[in-house]
């Protein structure tokens, strides 16, 4: 196994905060070396895309910013997922 | 009135790491800034995505081992 940091692709995830978020789903579990390896990764891909599609979605609106609603729009469209909270937005129902 | 909740300040991935990464990919996409709250929700969806894969991977390695109990 690698230390602490990274995932395969020199990922920003550190393996110590995924086994903290692993023993707050459920305390009790114990989860493989390669498992770990293969989430890092997954969290890798899901950044590098995510991010991707929200530049694309910044350029569409012709912005030369990326902004939080590029992310949420794409969140939204590709994962289903609404992330609440960010005040500066504009309230949604 | 309406009361706004925020989510944790206190991020799942390192800000300056990720911030640089971000930084990365949106100058390959010819964009010249980000803005400072974009962060903080890439790391929070990162945060949910993985606690949803972990526990479906929980309950499938429960069903995994109820077949041993057998």
């Amino acid at each position: 196994a690698q230390g602490t940091t990274g995932g395969p692709s020199g990922g920003v995830i550190d393996r110590r905060r995924l086994q903290e978020l692993v023993k707050e789903v459920d305390p009790l579990e114990q989860m493989d070396d390669d498992v770990e390896e293969t989430l890092l990764t997954i969290a890798d891909n899901f950044i590098e895309s995510v991010v991707s599609s929200a530049c694309m979605m910044a350029k569409h609106r012709k912005s030369n910013t990326l902004e939080v609603k590029d992310v949420q729009l794409c969140l939204e469209r590709n994962y289903n997922m609404w992330v609440p909270g960010f005040g500066s937005e504009e309230l949604r129902p | 009135g309406s009361q706004i909740r925020s989510c944790q300040d206190k991020t799942f991935l390192p800000h300056d790491l990720l911030m640089a990464r971000i930084a990365a990919v949106a100058k390959k996409h010819g964009l010249e800034g980000v803005s400072p709250d974009v962060t903080r929700i890439v790391s929070h969806a990162t945060q949910e995505r993985l606690r949803d894969l972990i526990s479906k991977l929980s309950t499938i390695a429960e069903h995994r081992m109820e077949i041993y109990k057998m």
